[in-house]
Formats: structure tokens, sequence, C-alpha cells
């Protein structure tokens, strides 16, 4: 499988690293003094840390690209056929790019 | 109280043995050399301070910062792109002041600064037959029409991150590659690369940067 | 005495007559020439009988002149090069050639085992599925070592391959595979538009059949215009020719395999150069010109020595000048079989007959048979008599329904021809069958994939030449290639005409496979027993799954079966292709990496110098680290550790750390960052001090520690675990990447910018202020515990100093850039020596962190919390992080968790062991009464005894008790107390001293 890196180009997949479905989302952080977190927070997290889609087809899926640019990835592509439909940087990387804070 | 004295050592200083290696040819197909005594500084720009980092950059280097994945020459270093957001800074070593610090004015505020002088080996390689040994140990097409001389890259040899950048071709008209190895696999990868170009013939040198 | 090359042809071949090979087969010594194959040479040499089947041990001659040769199988060269299963028909002759016939015993005239063949009854069909049926203890004493004597191909060495493989990448725009007709036109229509291409020849020649049928091109004789072609490609700068290269797989992205027999023609491979090569093609577009493969046609003894497919004697005779026989019969179904008899006729060999399944005979063939003065008869093959060395003749059954004896020493076969569809396949598509050629052609191939010439069913030289041009300017043109691509080569044949037929009916064996010994009748009998569907028929029979994997069978057998079963071929199906095409050698897929290149080797900034000290080391992960440093006189290791850690609990002593995982974490949120990844506070440390800190995974348990300093405002310096060191990096890189791309933070790996060295023992600080400038503060108020700065050293150097212990001792760990590493270890020694430092090496580091109950990769185990850990209070109730509320479950924080305590055997002189179980006393051994494990394990000199660190089930509670140690694994069993894992200075006044 080769991935076309948005910063580096085309590069065979031995490259990347393989992380897993791009959809869950973590919960955000949330202010802590002493007190409980969030309402419904175990449950929340329960889901983004354990439940998982088994996807035959189109996914999207974070990738690393270590043996290169050590950049995050969202990639989708289609796990029945390999094909690869887009490629996107994570958010954060490119940050110093992004408009300043 | 006892003298000490601070001699350096090149994590490649066993494994470099200048003269020929490998195959006996007439001309050796593949020249490989240490470059030593440089500083690198790894420049990464802050959160939404790119363009002020290039700006800085290209006001100290004078040559703008890569942008992609290139490598460009300035007037004080090369500038090599080493990632989104990121470059490195190669130049001679200065040796009255920590590479970081003679930088921080340039770029406080844009950028953080690492020091990686003394963590990446610097290793050159050229030679009639040099992108067929680098096809041994690299998956990256770096044929004249798709890598041209300032092209840089993030990549593998042998498993093993390396930046990687074509200089102006040598004087015998081969390409010219220069590869930036983590230092403590410098050892172990030069014996790769040995072994990928013994069968061309292989000369060794060791060079200063200084004197290049 | 080397026997006369009695079968070799006076004129003609590909061969070099000047330079005679000296070779032996079965220790028989004889003479080919340069440009033989071993079986083109044995041909000259008259050898008809080279090897024994498989499974019923039957006498085998040379069946084809390919890589798709099923019976040819030899042993080549001897020692630790020895390599089974090599086919003659590609293995290029070299002078000093040894070869051996395989599967024989005790010789290859005489084969006691071919008493298999009496046996067959019991060798049909699902033999392997019914035997493993019988009773176990028949299976294990009597069945399988006779199977095992019985079946199988060649030995292997045994000896560790002495020869050098490697891999390497090659990149174009289009990949031609064969260097036939077709794949020589695609070549040169591509390569003339300015695409970058790779034609990839399996043969030692580039031509393919052109090399044994001639033909003419645009007007002149075959091989001029192969010569033509080569030298206009060869000047082609964008074109590249690799001969010896099979293409053996289509990978995703366009990313083919091949392997480059480099040196498989040599005896053993030049001084430098690898034997095999395995090269990643990366190929934006294909055109597969790879040919097609004549199929046998299954009848009574058609695995008789003599045998020969049609093309393959073509190939002798023409290409290597080699007759097969001196009277040839041919029995075909098609056209393309009298180009055999019309080369032999040529070469003089006297043509017996032609049997030809069809009716009508064209003008043409008509015409050779009257000027040849041979008979042509309409009908089939259905016996062939001979000796285990070869045909004397065959019986015919006419179509008119009588019957003739033909007397023959060599009777040609062909059934068709099958396109090579294994690499168009190779993404599950699935070939189409074409009724008007009898053949399977490419259907669903990957993307960028095109198949030309005879691999996609155009048969004629004319078809080849012009589907191979389409196919290479069709590729270039997709690419946006603009150059002129010039003509298609002309040639004038015509299509061949083929009525297929499959399987004669007879009284004795007809083989299908003739490697697996699959007859006509095993299809038969796994049709009788419900095996129908293909996939079932290959497992049932062993059909196609031998080293041949099915390329002269599978579509026979599957027609066979469609014939038994009344479908259509269509209906019947293939099964499915994978890669690799051609059997490729494991060392060719290891290339470099094996022994000292198994994997790239990390050497710490001091490893000459503690080399230099003969320091014994240990791999850890990549690293090699000095594990103890003996001195003279000592010779167990024991000893050595001892010696180092009595020396720095009363010393001092020092230790590269360097292979710490070491993160730069800068940036204005780089506080904020490290709140969040630790559990512990990070924002709130000042400048100039060191905090120990504790990740968490997302669900809960512990990731990695480490200790981290904060060097200014923007900028902490974050260590991790070894180990860990790449995985952290990537997680934090995720965290800043993915999770809260709004915080400005820049992470860059130092690992190996900074030479560490841990400097510990009650004469630390004496140590240092030998090397330290003496203006240094370095006393406790100057330099507390926890603090970090940066120092001045004599001679003009500068250095990080971090207060931090993981030995319990007074300690120091220095810091510099990563040149001085070496010079640092010889300076402390230097600086030490007043002292008596000592060097000390990771047994002593490990002795030293247990003995304080420091825990280490062992406890940080991936199972354990950090109230597991006993760290549970560093749980911050101030902030949020990674981890919280996942540990804040049931079962994390549950009481009866197994928790880090101390171990001791209750017998001080016991050795304790980890991995041993830990189980109450007075209990039964038992899942149910197993309470946890000893994870880590030392002899302390301190307390004169062997202590340890383990997971026990409420084992903070339990201080005093004493339990059971099972150790099942080297059946020990012995008590020992639980205790307080901080076996040395508990109080921790030490490294605070």
């Amino acid at each position: 499988m080769r991935i076309a890196c948005p910063f580096c180009g085309e590069r065979e997949n031995g490259e990347f690293t393989y992380l897993g479905d791009a959809k869950p989302k973590r919960p955000a952080m949330v202010a802590i003094d002493g007190g409980a977190g969030a309402p419904g927070e175990a449950e929340a997290f329960y889901d983004y840390v354990y439940l998982r889609d088994n996807f035959a087809g189109e996914m999207s899926e974070y990738w690393y690209h270590g043996g290169g640019c050590r950049s995050w990835l969202v990639i989708e592509r289609n796990t029945l056929t390999h094909d690869i439909k887009s490629v996107r940087a994570a958010p954060g990387a490119g940050a110093a790019k992004a408009g300043a804070k | 109280m006892a003298d000490f004295t601070w001699t350096t050592r090149s994590p490649l200083q066993q494994a470099v043995i200048a003269g020929r290696h490998g195959a006996a040819i007439a001309k050796a197909g593949i020249r490989l050399s240490e470059i030593r005594d440089f500083d690198l500084v790894q420049v990464f720009a802050r959160r939404g301070q790119w363009a002020a980092t290039a700006k800085a950059a290209k006001a100290y280097f004078g040559v703008a910062a890569p942008t992609g994945p290139k490598a460009v020459t300035g007037k004080k270093g090369v500038l090599v792109w080493s990632g989104a957001d990121q470059f490195m800074a190669l130049s001679p070593r200065l040796g009255t002041i920590q590479p970081v610090d003679g930088l921080r004015g340039v770029f406080e505020g844009f950028a953080s600064l690492s020091d990686q002088s003394d963590g990446r080996c610097l290793i050159r390689l050229s030679g009639p037959r040099v992108r067929e040994m680098l096809a041994k140990v690299n998956s990256l097409d770096l044929h004249d029409g798709v890598f041209p001389i300032g092209a840089a890259a993030t990549t593998s040899i042998d498993h093993t991150a390396v930046n990687l950048w074509r200089d102006a071709d040598a004087p015998d008209g081969s390409p010219v590659f220069n590869v930036l190895v983590f230092s403590s696999f410098a050892d172990s990868l030069w014996h790769t690369l040995v072994d990928s170009a013994a069968e061309y013939g292989i000369e060794v040198e060791t060079v200063s940067i200084a004197v290049d | 005495m080397a026997s006369a090359q009695s079968n070799r042809l006076a004129k003609g071949g590909l061969i070099d007559r000047n330079a005679p090979l000296s070779f032996t087969f079965d220790g028989k010594a004889m003479i080919g020439y340069a440009g033989d194959t071993l079986a083109s040479a044995l041909v000259a040499n008259g050898v008809t009988l080279v090897g024994r089947s498989f499974k019923y041990h039957r006498p085998r001659g040379i069946l084809t002149a390919g890589p798709e040769e099923p019976n040819a199988l030899v042993e080549l060269r001897s020692g630790a090069r020895r390599e089974a299963n090599t086919k003659a028909t590609t293995a290029e002759l070299y002078d000093g050639l040894d070869a051996l016939s395989q599967n024989r015993w005790p010789s290859l005239g005489f084969d006691v085992m071919s008493v298999n063949s009496l046996l067959s009854p019991i060798f049909v069909a699902g033999f392997y599925y019914k035997t493993f049926m019988w009773p176990a203890k028949f299976w294990e004493k009597l069945y399988e070592p006779a199977i095992r004597r019985a079946a199988g191909l060649g030995r292997t060495s045994g000896i560790a391959d002495p020869d050098h493989y490697e891999k390497a990448w090659a990149h174009c725009d289009v990949l031609v595979v064969g260097s036939g007709p077709a794949g020589l036109a695609a070549a040169l229509a591509a390569g003339r538009t300015g695409a970058r291409v790779i034609l990839a020849e399996e043969d030692r020649l580039a031509g393919g059949r052109l090399n044994s049928d001639g033909g003419e091109i645009d007007g002149m004789p075959a091989g001029e215009w192969l010569a033509g072609a080569l030298a206009e490609l060869e000047a082609l700068p964008n074109v590249r020719i690799m001969t010896r290269t099979a293409v053996f797989g289509v990978y995703d992205g366009g990313t083919y395999g091949a392997l480059e027999r480099v040196n498989d023609h040599l005896p053993v491979p030049p001084v430098h150069q690898p034997r095999q090569r395995l090269w990643r093609i990366v190929a934006k577009r294909c055109v597969v010109a790879a040919g097609a493969i004549e199929r046998p046609i299954v009848f009574s003894g058609n695995d008789r020595p003599g045998v020969m497919m049609a093309s393959a004697v073509r190939t002798y005779v023409e290409r290597f000048a080699a007759a097969p026989g001196k009277r040839l019969a041919l029995f075909t179904n098609n056209d393309d079989g009298w180009k055999t008899v019309e080369a032999a006729h040529r070469a003089g060999i006297e043509i017996a007959a032609v049997i030809d399944s069809r009716k009508d005979l064209s003008q043409h063939h008509r015409a050779l048979a009257q000027s040849g003065g041979f008979a042509v008869h309409n009908g089939v093959v259905v016996d062939v008599k001979g000796g285990k060395t070869g045909v004397s003749g065959v019986e015919i059954a006419l179509a008119n329904g009588g019957s003739a004896q033909i007397a023959a020493d060599v009777l040609a076969m062909s059934g068709g021809w099958n396109p090579s569809v294994g690499l168009s396949s190779h993404h599950r598509g699935r070939p189409k069958w074409r009724e008007d050629i009898a053949a399977f052609v490419p259907e669903g191939a990957p993307a960028g994939m095109l198949s030309a010439g005879a691999a996609n069913g155009d048969f004629s030289l004319s078809a080849c030449l012009r589907t191979g041009h389409e196919a290479g300017l069709a590729a270039a043109s997709d690419l946006g290639f603009k150059g002129r691509a010039g003509k298609a080569p002309a040639a004038s044949d015509e299509a061949i005409s083929i009525s297929p037929l499959w399987h004669v009916e007879g009284r004795k064996k007809g083989f299908v496979d003739f490697q697996h010994d699959v007859t006509a009748s095993d299809i038969a009998l796994a049709q009788r027993e419900g095996f129908e569907s293909v996939e079932h028929l290959k497992r049932y029979t062993t059909l196609g799954m031998a080293t041949d994997q099915g390329k002269n069978s599978n579509v026979t057998g599957l027609a066979i079966m469609s014939e038994l079963t009344r479908r259509s071929i269509p209906q019947t199906g293939t099964t499915i292709y994978r890669p690799p095409h051609v059997p490729v050698a494991i060392g060719a897929f290891a290339g470099h990496h094996r022994d000292e290149n198994f994997h790239s080797v990390r050497l710490t900034p001091s490893h000459h110098w503690a080399a230099e000290r003969g320091a014994v080391f240990v791999d850890t992960g990549l690293w090699k680290r000095a594990q103890w440093y003996p001195i003279a006189g000592e010779n167990d290791w024991l000893t050595s550790v001892n010696r180092e850690v009595l020396t720095v609990r009363n010393g001092v002593g020092f230790c590269d750390v360097s292979t710490l995982g070491k993160i730069d974490v800068m940036g204005k949120d780089a506080g904020a960052f490290l709140d969040r990844v630790y559990i512990n506070a990070f924002a709130s440390l000042a400048v100039g001090k060191a905090r120990y800190g504790l990740m968490l995974r997302e669900d809960g348990i512990v990731m990695d520690d480490g200790t981290t300093s904060r060097l200014a405002e923007d900028h902490y310096f974050l260590t991790t675990t070894t180990a860990k060191a790449g995985p952290v990096m990537q997680y934090l890189e995720f965290c800043r990447q993915v999770l809260w791309p709004e915080l400005d933070v820049q992470l860059t790996s130092c690992t190996d910018q900074w030479a560490q060295f841990s400097i510990a023992g009650p004469k630390t600080r004496d140590l240092l202020r030998e090397i330290v400038d003496p203006a240094e503060d370095l006393s406790n108020e100057g330099f507390p515990f926890m603090g970090v700065r940066e120092v001045r050293l004599r001679g003009g150097m500068f250095a990080r100093l971090f207060r931090i212990s993981f030995s319990g001792e007074m300690a120091f760990e220095i810091s510099v850039p990563a040149r001085y590493g070496d010079a640092m270890a010889r300076n402390l020694m230097k600086a030490g020596e007043p002292f008596g430092v000592v060097p000390y090496g990771t047994e002593a580091l490990g002795v030293m962190r247990i003995e304080k109950g420091h825990i280490a990769g062992a406890e940080l185990n991936g199972t354990t919390t950090a109230d597991d850990l006993g760290l549970g209070k560093m749980m911050s109730k101030k902030k949020d992080f990674v981890g919280r509320v996942m540990a804040g479950r049931e079962a994390l924080t549950a009481p009866d968790r197994q928790v880090v305590v101390g171990l001791k055997p209750v017998d001080k002189a016991r050795r304790l062991r980890s991995g041993a179980h830990i189980i109450p006393k007075g209990a039964a051994v038992g899942p149910d009464t197993d309470q946890g494990y000893v994870t880590s394990v030392c002899h302390s000199p301190m307390l004169g005894q062997w202590i340890g660190l383990g997971l026990v089930e409420r084992g903070r509670e339990r201080i005093g008790e004493i339990v059971r140690a099972h150790d099942p694994l080297r059946g020990e069993d012995y008590y020992v107390e639980i205790c307080n894992p901080v076996f040395y200075d508990p109080e921790g006044g030490r490294q605070r001293g």
C-alpha cells in the first residue's frame, strides 16, 4: 500500500503506523478542582475507549508518518479494497500556518 | 586537582575507515563520507507563527525557510525541511557558543529551538552508482526528474528515520545525497550502507563541514 | 569419462559451442555448453529419466522447458548451499554444476518406494484427510514416519545459507512483465514516448518464444529483429531491462514484487555480491506480457519419460540444439502443436506421426505431412509404451473406431495454451473463459494493469506484436507521455485454431498434476465424494498445491471436473490466485536483515569506552547497554554485580543512562500540555526543578514514567523509559496534533543529543567537586534534591546537572552533548579515582532499584494502575488528565487488586525467581488460589539474600504474611514473606543527604 502524505508525497506503507478508527472523539478535558468530573463522563469514555465499529468498506483512520515527517494523518480508506480516497493532516500538524491564537 | 580535557568523539569514529573498501574496481562506484563539525538546530515554528518564523529565518540566513520538502542554502547555512512547521538549520560549528543560544534572539517568541548538533550524524553519499546503492536501503524514487538538486525528504533507511536531501552534483557529475541520521543509529547504519555499496567499490573519507 | 552429447544437433541453437561446461547428474560426468540450462544439457546428453514423482515414485522425465516444470526438480550444489526443488529447466548450466535427482531411494533407476504405485488405491484423493481420521497412536508411530519417507520433495541442507540476499526498490511509469514479442513491442512503444520503463524478464535472455519459435517480423528473421529491438531499448536512457528477474506478485498501490536471480547461474556468488535480490517495483502502469503455458492432455501413460510438451520439444531443438528424441510423434488438439513437427523436421528429426484429435486438417498441415512423409491420424493417444527411461511407441484410438500402433521415442503433446493470468488475478480478479481459444483470459485486473499478447489470449506472433504495442502505448499515453511510439512491428501469421480435448479415458493412470501425482481418477473420486467446488477439489486432491502451483494442471483439472458435473467451465470457476506467482526463498524476503543485521543497533555515547573496559553488553530493545563491567579475577556475573552495587552504596559509581527517551517539550502551553498527559502537576513546577511523573493510557492503566525537568518557562525536558521512548513520542504527537491542536506545543526528540550519566553513592559530591567548576555550589542548599541547572565543568565544558536518584543513593545525573560522552566517562573515572569509583551496568542498576522498591518495565506491564504501583496518591484531584475517568472504574479501584509488594524467601539461602506464582499458605495450587506473581528479582548484597518485587492480591494489607511461591516452570515450590517493597533505606535519607 502507498500513502500520499500531504507533506511528503506518496510513500510506502512501511513508513507509517496504523492506529485505528478516527471517528470516535475524545471527550473534552474538563475543569476539576477536588470535585467530580463531568456528568456522564464514565459512559462517554467507555464509548471512546472501547466501542468500535467493524467496517467492511470505507472508514476514516488515524495513521502516523513516524518513518517520515511525524505527522498524524486522517485517511479515508476502503478496508475491502485498500483503496485510499483521501489523506489529510491532523489539525495540529501544520498549526504554525493556521491562524494565530 | 586533576586536569580534564574534553575530546570529542564521533559516533562514527570506529566505523569510518578512510580509504578503499568493497569490490576492487578501478573507480569506486560509491563515495561515502562523514561530515563533521557542524551545528544543527531544529527550528519548530509555534502555533500561528510560521510567517514570523520564515521572516526571521530570511533575515538571519538570507534565504526563505523551506515550506515543503526542500533544502535551501543561505549565507549562514543550509535549511532543511524536516516536517510540518519545522526545519533544521545546518551550519559550520561555531564552538564559541551553544548553537541554540546563537539563534535564540533570532526566533524569540516565534519558534522553539532544539539543539540536534550531537543528535545526528551527517553522511554524504556520492559516486556513479549511488542511486543503485540507495535503492537497496530506501524506498524513495531518487530519479533526477523526481528528486532534483535541492529536494529533501524525511524518510527511513533500514527502518531508521533520516533526513535526506540532494546537494549539488559532484565534479564527476555524480549526484550527491546527504543523510542526517540519529547518532545512536549511525554506526549500525554506516555498516548497512557499506554492505549495500560494497559490490560497486567504495571510497571512504571524513570531511569537516568547515573546509568543505 | 564424460558421455558424448549424443542428442546434440550439429548446428544451431543459442549456445556457445566454444564454451563447454562440465557437470554431473547423480554423480555421472557430462558436458554441456554455455547457454544451456541443466535440462537442455541433460536432453543433449540423452538423459530421459530425471526424477521420481512425489507420491507414487513413478519415473519422470523433463516435461517442459520453463519455470512451470513439475518433474525435473533437482538438488543443486552441496553443503550449506544445497538447494532443493530447483527446476532443471530454468537452472543455468555452469562449469562444475553438481545436480542430484530427488525423491528416490536408493537410486533413481531403482526406487523401492515405487511400490507406492502398487499401493495407489490407498494413496488416492483425500488420502491425508482420511488418514488423519485414523487412531492417533498409529499416526505418530507408524503412518507419519512412513509417509514422510515415502512422500516429500528435496532435502534442506540444515545449515545456515552462507550467501547474501538483498532487497531493493525500483520506480517506473510502465512495468512490462515479460520480454517476448508482446513485451518487447510494449516496451518499445512506451519507451519511445519518453515514459520510464522497466522490462522484466525471468529468463537469462530477452525474447521469450522468439528464441524458440523464430518467425518473421517486419520482413526480417525474428532473431535479427530481436537484436535490433534490444539495441534500441538499451539505447533509451529511460528504459531499464532486468533479466533473470521474475515478477511474482502484485501488491496494493501499484507495487510489484520481483525476484532477481543475480548469481544463481554461478556456483558461488562473486565476493560482495548477493545471490538474489528481491525487488519492490513501484509502477504507475503495468503491461503483463508474461505469455502462456502449454497444457498437457490427460491420457494413459502421459507421465512416462519421453512424453514432453510440444512447445518444450521446439525449445530444446531450436534454442538449445538438443534433440529430445530421434523419432517424434505429436499428439495435439490445435495448430500450434504442428509448429513442433515443422521445427523437428527442419532439424532432421524423423517424424513418426501426428495424432490430431480434430477432424479437419488444414491445407498447410496436409502439405507438410506429405513433404515430411509422415502419417496424420485423426484420433487420440490411449497408451504410451516403453520403460522407465523412455517411450518406445504409442497406441492410438482412431476417430473412425480403429486403432494403430506407432513406434516413436518421444511423444510431444499439445492441449492448447493457458494465458498466464496469475498476476492479473492477484487482487481477486477472476479470469474469464474464452470459448474460441478454450482458455481463461484476464478479467478484473488490478488498477493500472493491462495484459497483452499470449497472456491475454492473443497467441499468434502478429497479434502479440500488435497488442503489445497497443498496451505499451496506452499505458504511456494514459500517463500523459506524448512522444511518438512509431508503428507496431508486423508479422503475417494467423490465429491458431483449437478444439478442446482435456482427457482421454484409458486403462491406466492419466496424470493431471504431475508434481502431486493427481490423476483423472482422483478428480472423479473427489466428485463422487462430493468435493465438486474447485476450492474443495484443490484441497481434497492437492491439485495445484505443489511448487508449480498448478501452472500445468489447474485448468485441466477443473475442465475435467466440469465434464464430470456437466457444468460449463465458467460455472465451475477457478481457485483464487495469490502471490507469489513463482517460489521465492525466505532468504530473499529477509534480505540484509539476518544475523548481526537482523535489526539496526543503537550504541550509547560511552559504548566504545565500555567495550575497551571489557563490559558485557545486553540487548535492550535496539540498544546495546553495558550489563556489568567485570574486572580481573571475576568470572561470574554475580560477583561483578555485587561489587558494583556495594561500591555505589559505600562509595561512588556511575552508569550511562543515555538510553532513556528524551523529549524537548516547548511552547507557551508546554506546562498545560504536560498537566494533561501526566497524572500529577507540571504547570506548577518551578524552573530549575525536576519532578517524577506518571502517564496513564486512556483506559486508566499506567503507560510510562520518568523524570521531567523545567529548563525554562516554555521548555520542559521530558524523559521516558528506554523501552517506551518511541511509543511515548508517538503518543505525545497524537495528543498535540489530534487531541489538542489548540495548545501551542512543539515536541522534538533529543534522546541522541545528550550523553547522560547517573553518578550515585555517598561520595558523589566528592567526585563532582573534582570535575565541576569550584564556583558551582553543590551543597544541599545550593543544589537541593530534584534541582536542575546548567553548570560549568573544569576544562572549559558545560553540563546539565540533575539531582535525581534511581538508586536511592545521593545521586546526580550529568548530561553533556553526546560527542563528549566518551570523554565524560573517561573523566568521571579520573575524577573518581581517589574515591574508588566504578562504572556500573544495568544489572547493578536493577539490583539497586529493586532494593529501593522502584518500579520498572516488569511492573509497568500494561495491566497495572497507579495505585497498584503504590503511586495512587500522585493522581491530581485538581486537574483533568488522560486516564482519569477510566482509572476510576470499579474494577480498577477494587480492594482485591494485585499490588506491588516486596517478597523474600523465608529460607535466606534460596534463590527467588521471577514468574513464580503466589499461593496462600496451605491452599491447593490452582487458578482460583493464584494471587499474583513475582515480577522482578535480584540478589541483594545489602541484605545478603535474594529479594524481589511482586504483584500480590491485597498485598499491602498482608505485610509479614508467609505465602507459597509456586513455580511449575522450574519445578520449584517454597515459602516467601510479603514485605514492604522498599528493602533498603525506607526513610529515603540517603538520597536527600
